[in-house]
């Protein structure tokens, strides 16, 4: 009897590892992690060499980089799902979208209103919303709707998170830097956006191959 | 300890590979035939064998479509499928609890 109660306890634990494991979203992160990095890595590049200097045009050019990654990121994944003969929006896929969504939709509508605002604002106002606050605000954002879709993710995700979101609060606590407005702020926006997106992505690059040939 | 509930373990479900695909079923509305297949890593014979079963058993509805030209299969539980499915959990919940408590 004793055995019967092992077997039917053991039998519990392995239906709840399933559960939850079927509920664990499992496409291929690494080739995201990649494009974004690249984009943002580019994005930063370009956006100092083509001297976007004024806070409005700093702010509308990074919304459209983030759109557009947005963009490739799901054509990427709609890729995956064909190849896989999954459904793309599969309820996993469903979870991970509703948890990202409060965190950036709250940096969309701030970016939005900045949009709106600086232009009317004087110069020194406009420069240190749009080029020192937003940035850290956008990063440590991102990183609060990563980690919030890591709850339906492999676990190292919510580390990713919590990255931005440390980086940004570090940068809040830092404060204005000696260096000119634009570099510091396509700076900070390359390292975060470009930088960490693709060491991550690099490092999920070799784990998911790993994974893949075991 | 009472042996009536490990009796009245339902025999479909019972089985290791079925048990893994009714829990799967279980925590999501569907689920496509290829990620049941990857993570339970089973093969496609095996696969097809133990979804014909709970199919004719009534357990566990099909969805054929077509996605971007190729054909997508879904499964989900059907509402026989996830009562049999909350039965067989519960009563290996009173097994453990009778064990617990001595009976």
């Amino acid at each position: 009897m004793g055995m019967e109660s092992n077997w039917a306890a053991e039998n519990l634990r392995v239906i709840r590892t399933l559960m939850e494991r079927s509920a664990v979203y499992r496409r291929e992160l690494a080739p995201l992690m990649l494009l974004a990095g690249t984009v943002g890595t580019f994005a930063a590049a370009i956006g100092w060499f083509a001297r976007i200097e004024s806070p409005r045009a700093f702010v509308g050019y990074w919304l459209a980089v983030g759109v557009l990654t947005i963009a490739g990121c799901f054509l990427l994944l709609r890729r995956q799902a064909l190849k896989d003969a999954d459904p793309l929006w599969s309820p996993p896929t469903r979870r991970v979208t509703q948890a990202l969504l409060p965190a950036l939709v709250a940096g969309l509508v701030g970016s939005a209103v900045a949009l709106l605002k600086v232009g009317a604002a004087d110069e020194k106002s406009a420069n240190v919303v749009g080029m020192v606050f937003l940035p850290p605000a956008w990063i440590a954002l991102y990183g609060c709707a990563i980690h919030a879709a890591g709850f339906f993710m492999q676990r190292g995700i919510r580390l990713f998170g919590w990255a931005f979101i440390l980086g940004g609060c570090g940068l809040f606590a830092v404060g204005v830097p000696d260096l000119p407005g634009p570099l510091y702020a396509h700076g900070v926006m390359g390292f975060f956006f470009g930088g960490l997106h693709l060491a991550y992505g690099a490092y999920l690059f070799c784990t998911e191959k790993r994974k893949k040939e075991a | 300890m009472n042996p009536e509930p490990f009796l009245r373990l339902d025999r479909v479900i019972h089985e290791k590979g079925r048990l893994a695909i009714m829990s799967l079923l279980a925590a999501s509305p569907q689920l496509s035939f290829t990620e049941m297949r990857d993570t339970l890593n089973m093969t496609d014979g095996n696969l097809t064998a133990h979804m014909r079963t709970l199919q004719e058993t009534g357990y566990v509805s099909v969805t054929k479509a077509f996605q971007g030209g190729r054909p997508l299969t879904t499964y989900s539980l059907t509402v026989q499928g996830r009562k049999a499915f909350t039965i067989y959990i519960n009563l290996l919940e009173q097994i453990v609890q009778q064990t617990k408590s001595g009976k």
